[in-house]
């Protein structure tokens, strides 16, 4: 009997706030019958294979059940698998007698263990994680790089007499495509590479793994029971009650006889393989995206129209003209909203979408965060520009006066425009210059470039300049839109619902409990994949909850087993 | 300026408690556990949450949208997420060594958000067309959250990697250091209370490397469930990111540094969690792939905002589309 310090030792997860005693474990274990017995209907044809040393070894009985619970590393080499598959075939074809089946079988056979070679190969975790590991790097290298400018940047950036940490010249970037990483070769071979990385280990390990969890089953040995990670004996306890508290906290329970098996968050051990689905998804619609879509991008004054088909570029080889490129849009108005600072704080564009027949089928004001959608169209609200002046001189006109973007760099915009005093044909043209940095104010300067005052075209002011007087009547905008058509997106869409929907799941962990009824004893042996520390804890304060059979019950449990 | 005033007295509060609780936990690090003074720095914990929601909740109704447009409330949120990671386990009441990492990183954020930033950026500022969505609210929240998460959770194993590569477990000696180097301040808070509650479970201390190797599966436990977690709030994030992109610049990706950087981040905790599935590579080599995912976040969080390059240059700049 060890001491109760031995057994903390032992259990070092045990908290000592046990409200009964509980039996150390023995240290050795009477020898029990190892007799499997399968009440799994589904595996009944699979029960003489295994050896039964270990549970999961029950099933196997043909040769690809046979590295279901193996991991990446502790598989058994390639080699001896593919002469499982290649030896059925071989018994078989001698059999027969036949030589053009044996023939046809180790053909068969070949192919089997060249597909089989390369499964295992392309799902090899090391693989699988320096193919990430690159990924990152690369992604990391692209930010760091600049992209997509033209080579002579990269010529006096990385220049060859004077490379970069002593060594990177333009070549070692341009050579790769590094200067347009995303879309380099390298980047997108590593890509597809993890993408069948993600197939293969789904189908070789994921899968398999599933298999063999679903299938719940019994242990019948209190020995093997005491092999778990977590393993208790509760004397004087029914397997019934063990049973009924587990059903309290969300086990599925199933008992035979003197066994019990539960389990729960089983979706836990699926939701793995959902993921790998749902980035296989992903990237599949990413290439549908990059191959199939069409592009544009236009700066359309308030007021005009364009055809959707001018505008747009195909993006790759699979782009397909849709019908609705016929689709002619007008831009009703193009207007900003304000805060009381004077910052932007929405830009506006109503637009009107008119068939071939000139019959308006679609009117929608876009705004930044709310495109216009139509026939697989997308109209994004990207920017702004200023297209003309409304101005007045001295009563006459209005005349259309066109800006000019004088700054364009980033978000602070300057547009300008001259009105000429003197209609000479002379060289030196003076006149009123006008500044503009939204479609608020504009802020005119008289012909010696002195400021003279700032006027809203809303306001309608009348401005003296250089003995005239100027109105300004109007700032018309150009709105600046980009349209798209992608056919990935449905794709996308889904896989990203998948992904966000079973990368939740996988948080659950899925949990195994296995108990046998030993004499008035009940051994208990549990594990679990994911929350070991929450596990133990939780079956903690679960046993705490077994009620302790008085001596009467004892007995009724002793009959009970007689009679079974 | 009510709502100013009240800000300001919020943020003095919290930041004050915050700062007893830590000296409550350096005390209690440095001389002996007193049971009153641990019970006092729980209640300046919760003390401090309702501070900072209070807040979070000014400045949503001062400012009329979600207060997550710029740095400092950026910051201040993710202490906010700090808290919450804290609470859970304490309303869970289940025992664990969070509470560690999460005391000082929190001190840490909201110190730096309050003192290291400019006071200009104090301020709320309006919102750019281009943020004035609903997403705003599912994506950063989402993003700062499974940010904490992972703070925490690569923490928790940056301290697994520092026990495991110590040479003597000395408490004398490491404590003399520990006042020494304030670089990894964590990592020893960490490691001591995590020793301390080893030698109460276990009342024998018959082999020092026992509580090493029980220390080590705890540390290495918890890391993996936090950064799960983590993990799956950064993939709910980077994708509605990637659908709010679609909707308001007209590509669900677009390779912008900030997104590239989310996407190594991904791709890191990635790959800490399928090399658990090594038994291998179990404790100490996914827990240097967790511990560079701690210098990822940062780059990812902090670098790209400073160098204010792409698209999501907000909180330094202000961006008129």
């Amino acid at each position: 009997m060890p001491s109760p310090t031995c057994y903390l030792l032992l259990n070092p997860t045990a908290s000592r706030s046990h409200h009964r005693p509980r039996l150390p474990l023995p240290a050795a274990a009477p020898p029990r019958r190892r007799v499997h017995v399968s009440c799994d209907a589904r595996r009944t044809g699979g029960g003489g294979g295994g050896g039964g040393v270990k549970r999961e070894a029950i099933p196997a009985g043909t040769g690809k059940a046979k590295k279901q619970v193996v991991f990446f590393d502790a598989a058994p080499p390639v080699s001896q698998r593919g002469g499982g598959g290649g030896g059925e075939g071989e018994g078989e074809g001698e059999g027969e007698g036949k030589v053009a089946r044996r023939k046809e079988n180790a053909a068969l056979g070949l192919v089997r263990r060249l597909t089989k070679r390369t499964l295992s190969l392309l799902s090899n975790l090391p693989l699988a994680i320096s193919e990430m590991f690159a990924i990152a790097a690369l992604m990391a290298l692209g930010t760091v790089i600049d992209q997509g400018e033209a080579p002579s940047y990269y010529f006096e950036k990385f220049p060859e007499d004077n490379p970069v940490f002593g060594f990177i010249t333009w070549r070692w970037i341009l050579t790769p495509g590094f200067d347009h990483m995303f879309s380099s070769p390298v980047f997108l071979g590593l890509l597809a590479l993890l993408a069948a990385s993600l197939m293969a280990c789904t189908y070789t390990t994921q899968i398999p793994i599933v298999k063999v969890a679903r299938r719940w089953s019994f242990m019948h040995s209190a020995g093997s029971i005491r092999k778990q990670e977590f393993a208790e004996s509760l004397p004087r306890a029914s397997i019934q009650d063990l049973g009924v508290i587990l059903m309290g906290y969300g086990y599925e329970v199933f008992t035979k006889g003197p066994s019990l098996y539960a389990f729960k968050g089983l979706a836990g051990r699926f939701a793995p393989i959902g993921v790998h689905i749902a980035m296989i998804f992903i990237m599949a619609g990413a290439t549908l995206s990059a191959t199939g879509s069409f592009k544009g991008s236009v700066d359309v004054p308030q007021g005009l129209n364009f055809v959707i088909g001018d505008v747009m570029k195909p993006k790759g080889v699979l782009s397909f003209v849709p019908d609705v490129f016929n689709t002619e849009v007008h831009v009703n108005r193009f207007y900003m909203e304000y805060y009381d600072s004077g910052e932007v704080s929405q830009f506006y564009s109503d637009l009107s979408l008119f068939d071939l027949d000139g019959k308006e089928v679609m009117r929608k004001t876009i705004k930044v965060n709310d495109p216009l959608r139509y026939g697989g169209v997308t109209i994004y609200q990207t920017d702004w520009g200023f297209s003309a002046l409304q101005v007045k001189k001295n009563g006459e006109g209005p005349f259309n006066l066109a800006m000019a973007p004088l700054k364009l760099n980033g978000d602070k915009k300057l547009f300008g425009t001259l009105l000429p005093l003197e209609n000479s044909g002379s060289s030196n043209v003076k006149g009123i210059s006008m500044l503009a940095r939204d479609l608020q104010s504009i802020v005119l300067y008289d012909q010696e470039g002195k400021f003279v005052g700032v006027r809203r075209p809303s306001s309608k002011l009348p401005i003296e300049i250089d003995g005239n007087e100027i109105v300004i009547e109007d700032a018309i905008g150009s709105t600046g839109l980009d349209l798209k058509t992608d056919p990935g997106i449905p794709i996308v869409y889904a896989g990203f619902g998948a992904l966000m929907l079973t990368t939740c799941i996988s948080y659950l962990s899925h949990s195994q409990i296995w108990a046998l009824q030993d004499g008035s004893t009940v051994v208990i042996g549990g594990k679990t994949n994911r929350a070991k520390l929450e596990f133990s804890e939780e079956m903690n304060r679960l046993l705490d909850k077994v009620p302790e059979l008085i001596s009467v019950n004892e007995k009724k449990i002793d009959s009970k087993q007689s009679a079974t | 300026m009510l709502f100013a005033t009240l800000e300001h007295i919020l943020t003095h509060i919290s930041f004050s408690t915050i700062s007893i609780v830590i000296t409550i936990h350096l005390i209690t690090l440095l001389v002996r556990e007193l049971g009153g003074l641990r019970d006092s720095s729980e209640k300046g914990m919760i003390a401090t949450f309702f501070c900072i929601t209070g807040f979070l909740v000014s400045r949503w109704a001062s400012s009329g949208h979600f207060p997550l447009s710029n740095l400092y409330e950026s910051l201040i949120f993710l202490s906010w997420a700090l808290y919450i990671l804290h609470m859970i386990p304490k309303i869970q009441n289940s025992k664990n060594d969070l509470s560690t990492i999460t005391t000082p990183s929190t001190i840490l954020t909201q110190g730096f958000a309050t003192s290291g930033l400019l006071t200009e950026m104090h301020q709320s500022t309006i919102l750019v067309p281009a943020l004035q969505s609903q997403w705003l609210m599912m994506h950063v929240s989402m993003m700062l959250l499974s940010y904490a998460t992972l703070l925490c959770g690569s923490l928790l194993s940056a301290a697994l990697l520092m026990i495991r590569f110590r040479k003597n477990l000395d408490f004398f000696s490491k404590k003399k250091k520990n006042v020494l180097s304030k670089t990894f301040f964590f990592n020893e808070i960490e490691y001591f209370y995590a020793k301390r509650s080893a030698l109460k479970s276990t009342f024998f201390p018959l082999f020092p490397n026992y509580y090493k190797y029980q220390l080590i599966e705890r540390l290495d436990s918890w890391s993996y469930r936090v950064i799960s977690l983590g993990f799956t709030l950064l993939t709910i994030g980077i994708l509605c990111g990637a659908v709010w992109a679609n909707e308001a610049w007209g590509s669900y990706w677009n390779w912008d540094p900030k997104e590239t950087w989310a996407f190594i981040t991904w791709t890191i905790f990635a790959i800490y969690l399928h090399s658990r599935t090594n038994p291998n590579w179990k404790g100490t080599k996914s827990a240097f792939v967790a511990s560079i995912g701690f210098l990822i976040i940062w780059i990812c969080y902090f670098g790209i905002n400073l160098l204010g390059i792409g698209l999501h240059s907000y909180g330094s700049f202000t961006l008129p589309i």
